[in-house]
């Protein structure tokens, strides 16, 4: 322990035994939490008598539909590791934060920093700017989501079908995926990349347009409106669970054949 | 409801605060064991610039997200992270498949074992990328595949999209029409910076969904 207290070269902390150690750390708090609520749930459910198939379904499309974008997020640790070390970006990425907002945090905490010149300093800056910058939403929750949901949350009636409360919320749901539309749509009039090299911006900004991110979106939402198809008019139920999962591999793959035909 | 709610909250709580201490645990361990402190100057600059957009962004999205997330599970998901990118589309399609009512026990349940299994599911295959990271790093890296995972959440909205618009059509008209204008005229707007355009959809759509419901056209 005593040859890591004096640690002073960068190299070596950011690849220390002692932070994959918290890696694993986070990682079976993370587990052990879930399954906590998930258990809490489970026999709420279970006194409620709902059925069990609605709640492996719930476990069977959660677990199938998270896998793509969870391989998205391992990518963002790749993309940190040539500045940060494999273990900072694995803790980061795997609680509340996601890529663009870690590279910001190092790119305002150390300005400029590339992997050569980055300071056991820079390091510890950045891991506190990334930690403590991102907290505001759980400090909300903690202090105010019981009131709002007392408030104003229950005072939205579900059963009653005739009432206007229950289409809020199915417009904020429509109005996210419109805007995810938006999202893919805009890139094709212009898309400005923030150029990263060694997990770091460069401050290098490319001007692109592309229509791959709408080809994606259209091309995943025929896939699933065929699945949809064989779900409910062929009968084919074993695909419901995976229906969304399948869909998001089609769309993905066109992107990779687009790529590989030259369109990016 | 109202007592299994209530200890959801008391859990819900107890972990917001162990998360938080496991989160800050990281920083304070490094700086304890290299002897390394934080630049202060460089601490205050980066969390201010970065909470003038996080700490409203993050009241916003405990605010919109809450009710679809239901007590545990907001309480989950808000240590755990990725809402927009996984947390909220995963609980969508869960209630979609289950179809609950939000706000009902049902939803709850469903809501809560979504998320968890979606965070298990996440530090799972982190885990397993950083111990298979030297084989793994050439081909999640690699250029052919690149464009895959660039568009994994236009894939994600495009595949769940199908569902919503299915049932919601007549909604559906108001948020696109307005995304795509304000898309031509502004386009970086739009995609630097979804939480906004997010809230102004929906807001857009609640309002359409009113004039309507008002008209007895739904």
């Amino acid at each position: 322990m005593t040859r890591f207290l004096a640690a002073s070269d960068v190299m070596t902390v950011k690849e220390a035994w002692w932070m994959y150690l918290l890696g694993g750390l986070v990682t079976l708090f993370i587990i052990a939490g879930s399954l906590f609520f998930a258990y809490k749930a489970y026999k709420r459910a279970k006194e409620l008598e709902m059925p069990k198939e609605n709640l492996k379904k719930t476990i069977i499309s959660s677990v199938s539909f998270s896998i793509l974008p969870s391989i998205g997020i391992f990518i963002g640790v790749i993309t940190m590791a040539g500045l940060l070390g494999v273990p900072l970006p694995w803790i980061r990425l795997s609680v509340l934060g996601a890529l663009h907002y870690e590279l910001m945090a190092v790119s305002v905490a150390a300005e400029g920093v590339t992997v050569s010149a980055l300071t056991v300093e820079n390091f510890v800056t950045i891991a506190f700017v990334m930690t403590i910058a991102i907290i505001w939403g759980a400090i909300f929750a903690l202090f105010f989501f019981k009131k709002y949901q007392e408030k104003v949350i229950d005072k939205v009636k579900p059963n009653d079908k005739k009432s206007f409360a229950n289409l809020i919320f199915q417009s904020v749901f429509i109005g996210m995926i419109a805007a995810y539309f938006g999202d893919a749509f805009a890139k094709m009039i212009n898309y400005e990349v923030r150029e990263v090299v060694d997990g770091a911006y460069t401050g290098v900004i490319l001007d692109r347009t592309t229509f791959v991110p709408l080809i994606v979106f259209v091309s995943s939402f025929i896939f699933m409106a065929f699945f949809d198809y064989l779900v409910t008019k062929k009968n084919q139920k074993w695909l419901e669970n995976f229906q969304l999962s399948l869909s998001m591999i089609l769309g993905m793959a066109i992107a990779v054949f687009l790529g590989m035909g030259g369109i990016y | 409801m109202k007592d299994y709610r209530a200890r959801m909250h008391f859990y819900g709580r107890i972990f917001t605060v162990l998360g938080i201490a496991v989160m800050f645990l990281v920083p304070f361990i490094i700086w304890a064991v290299t002897g390394v402190g934080p630049n202060v100057e460089q601490l205050l600059v980066g969390v201010v610039a970065l909470s003038v957009l996080y700490l409203p962004g993050g009241i916003i999205e405990v605010l919109t997200y809450g009710p679809i997330l239901g007590t545990s599970g907001t309480y989950l998901a808000f240590i755990t992270g990725n809402l927009i990118n996984l947390k909220i589309p995963c609980v969508m399609n869960a209630r979609e498949l289950v179809g609950t009512e939000i706000n009902t026990e049902e939803n709850e349940i469903v809501s809560t074992i979504a998320v968890a299994f979606s965070s298990i599911t996440t530090v799972i295959i982190m885990t397993l990328g950083v111990i298979m990271l030297i084989p793994l790093r050439p081909i999640l890296n690699s250029p052919v595949l690149a464009p895959a995972f660039n568009w994994v959440v236009s894939a994600l909205f495009g595949a769940l999209g199908y569902k919503y618009f299915k049932h919601h059509l007549k909604l559906v008209v108001a948020p696109l029409v307005v995304v795509i204008v304000l898309s031509i005229l502004m386009p970086t707007f739009v995609y630097g910076n979804i939480v906004i355009v997010i809230l102004i959809e929906a807001l857009i759509t609640i309002l359409f969904a009113r004039i309507l419901w008002k008209k007895n056209l739904l």
